[in-house]
């Protein structure tokens, strides 16, 4: 098991450091052949610049890491890049050139698409963005991912790039789709009370371990929902993390004994009553 | 260390009953030394007004019998409180006369603020911001008066800060010129610090010099007050502003507010207005670096360096880019960070040589930003009144006891 993280913060970009080369260099170290996971930060003026400034590098050099299971694309703090700036791209080479790839981590949704996604060893699928555009939402949702087990969304808001509506997220809540999945995360949502309606009692929860619809604008309407789902019930974790429910409906959720995480309430915003999913900016 | 002033009579300017006072007596006391001779900036502002030599007769009447070879005088914070800050306003105004000599930095072109009699009238509103570049101007005609009378009267004392460095290092404009002179890094200034008179010119700089994410920052707040992360896209130019800083408009006026949670402003008109306001009260716009992380929070280091040592320090965790806020933000030993420790000790060195462009001064609170990836550090900030840190030892002692210590 080892990990390397690529990045180039704004005094290396300067000087001429550029991520192709920074794999290139990887490729040719020994430590490339039992490397089994990667991850790459920023890239350098990521607000404008596409990983197809280093892709091809990947892909070309994709025999010089063949233990490769993890891949992380753009994993940069607010310090660094606005999540929305992130600029991506069509990351499906990616996948096609790692077969064994088991984790995929995408930060960024701007300019991402995922077209005819198919994989048949990828374990987990995780997006986090400000927004997640309808298109890449329903790539996903008919994407072929057999052995999928994990697939954590984050939905964001319509500022951000989520253009869907709740339309979109249910085809998730669907058995067959995925049918090895035992950790579903649909969240930092804008919709979360309507995703927590859907999802209270969807079938899809017997065969899950985690339900996790955390970060987003979950109020005690939602939650009422979830808590008197017997389904729910059953769920070896529920994470609710940062979300807006009441003090009462906190103390409800500790009276049912269940492992849930119901930590970071927020309040919403004095003036307007406005609330905000965590991830948007 | 002589330079503490142990044994010395010591002329304490501050607010009465705070915890700054009381907590530089209580230290005194520890230390079996006798109480410094408090004088408040109200009786101080009150004489002022009075005029004629109102302010002379109370210092000297404050301390008859000091042997003025040793006695130290101390500046403390003035804020927190709404009377003192109408009188600074007022001590500010264009209609009253004042020693600028000590203003570091021209006002603003076209800056008019209020009049002294309106100042006297102003309401007292819970966060309100009023004229802070006034309240500052007001503030140095205050340390100049200070230094006149504490020169004419006690001519062998010494200050423990003196007043012409607290102006300066005040004025983040004109701190961070003096620690570039010194060669101390700083984050990148917009316009290289020449001043920045508009939002159009402010866009403008920074197409030229593409910095697309910068700190805009009242050059005369403390803390977090007047402090916005503000990013605008180069292609799209799509704009955000993460800031304390509330605005609303009441009849025409346009009144400015500390709000006690952060505040995100995605709209061109509401950022173009605080920023415009912010260029009249003098703005100093500088590079946004990205900062070291540590528990998934960014932080930056307050360090504290007393008699030209560093001492106290604490790191400052956020999950948003103001990491001085008083709400909410953790504060964490800066051992803990994970940050090496070389970089620890480069991070006090920089502290040390940011107060030593300072060489009347002895007691600074010194913000220093580690930079992410490389660890570089720079300075952001010099509080010549920094020196306010709870539940932060050194040597097992606070920060006023250090201070204090024979």
């Amino acid at each position: 098991m080892t990990e390397i993280r690529l990045t180039i913060d704004y005094d290396g970009y300067e000087s001429g450091q550029r991520m192709d080369n920074l794999i290139n260099e990887l490729a040719q170290k020994p430590e490339s052949s039992t490397l089994t996971g990667l991850v790459i930060g920023d890239w350098g003026e990521a607000y404008q610049n596409s990983p197809d400034t280093f892709l091809e590098a990947l892909i070309s050099n994709k025999d010089s890491f063949p233990q490769l299971r993890n891949l992380f694309i753009g994993d940069m703090g607010f310090e660094d890049c606005e999540v929305s700036w992130i600029v991506q791209t069509d990351l499906t080479p990616v996948l096609k050139a790692f077969p064994k790839l088991q984790s995929f981590t995408i930060k960024g949704s701007t300019g991402l698409t995922l077209p005819d996604l198919r994989h048949n060893a990828l374990e987990e699928l995780v997006i986090i963005c400000g927004g997640l555009p309808q298109e890449v939402i329903q790539q996903i949702r008919d994407a072929h991912l057999p052995e999928l087990k994990k697939l954590e969304l984050y939905l964001g808001v319509d500022q951000y790039g989520f253009d869907g509506s709740l339309e979109d997220i249910v085809p998730f809540l669907e058995q067959e789709r995925f049918p090895k999945l035992t950790y579903l995360g649909l969240k930092d949502s804008e919709l979360q009370d309507e995703i927590a309606l859907a999802a209270a009692d969807a079938p899809i929860l017997d065969q899950l371990h985690t339900l996790d619809l955390s970060l987003g604008t979950l109020t005690d309407k939602g939650a009422e929902a979830l808590i008197s789902s017997e389904r729910v019930r059953k769920l070896a974790y529920l994470d609710l993390n940062y979300h807006y429910m009441s003090d009462e409906m906190i103390q409800l959720w500790k009276d049912t004994g269940m492992n849930v995480n119901v930590d970071d309430q927020q309040e919403s915003d004095d003036e307007d009553d406005w609330r905000y999913p965590s991830l948007t900016e | 260390m002589s330079e503490r002033g142990q044994n010395a009579s010591m002329l304490l300017i501050g607010n009465s009953g705070n915890r700054r006072t009381l907590g530089l007596q209580e230290a005194r006391c520890r230390w079996g030394l006798p109480p410094a001779v408090l004088v408040t900036y109200t009786e101080l502002l009150e004489a002022e007004e009075a005029g004629g030599e109102t302010i002379s007769r109370l210092l000297a009447a404050r301390l008859p019998q000091v042997q003025d070879q040793g006695l130290l005088i101390r500046l403390d914070a003035p804020g927190e409180q709404a009377d003192v800050e109408r009188s600074l306003i007022g001590l500010g105004a264009y209609d009253r006369d004042g020693d600028d000599s000590l203003l570091p930095s021209a006002i603003a072109a076209g800056y008019m603020g209020i009049s002294s009699a309106q100042a006297a009238s102003l309401p007292q509103e819970e966060g309100r911001i009023y004229y802070p570049g006034q309240w500052f101007r007001g503030y140095c005609r205050l340390l100049a008066i200070l230094r006149r009378e504490a020169l004419r009267l006690w001519p062998g004392a010494r200050w423990v800060n003196a007043p012409e460095d607290i102006a300066v290092m005040f004025d983040k404009r004109a701190c961070q010129q003096r620690l570039t002179e010194c060669g101390i890094d700083i984050p990148r200034r917009l316009a290289a610090g020449l001043g920045i008179g508009s939002y159009e010119q402010m866009i403008a700089h920074m197409q030229q010099e593409r910095m697309n994410r910068l700190f805009l920052k009242l050059a005369t707040g403390s803390g977090a007050s007047g402090v916005i992360a503000y990013q605008r896209h180069p292609l799209t130019g799509a704009e955000k502003a993460v800031t304390t800083i509330g605005i609303e408009h009441r009849g025409g006026e346009r009144i400015l507010y500390n709000s006690g949670r952060l505040k995100q402003y995605t709209d061109h008109a509401a950022i173009r207005d605080i920023v415009e306001w912010l260029c009249g009260e003098g703005l100093q716009a500088e590079e946004w670096i990205p900062k070291a992380e540590a528990e998934g929070c960014s932080f930056d280091i307050r360090q504290l360096v007393v008699a030209g040592r560093a001492c106290h320090r604490i790191a400052r965790l956020s999950r948003s880019p103001i990491t001085n806020l008083h709400l909410r933000n953790r504060r964490l030993p800066v051992e803990q960070t994970g940050l090496p420790l070389e970089h620890i000790e480069q991070a006090s060195q920089i502290a040390e040589a940011a107060l030593a462009a300072f060489p009347d001064s002895t007691v600074a609170g010194i913000d220093v930003l580690v930079r992410s990836g490389s660890r570089r550090p720079y300075i952001i900030d010099v509080n010549p009144f920094g020196d306010l840190l709870y539940r932060v030892a050194h040597e097992g002692l606070n920060p006023y006891e250090w201070q204090m210590k024979p």
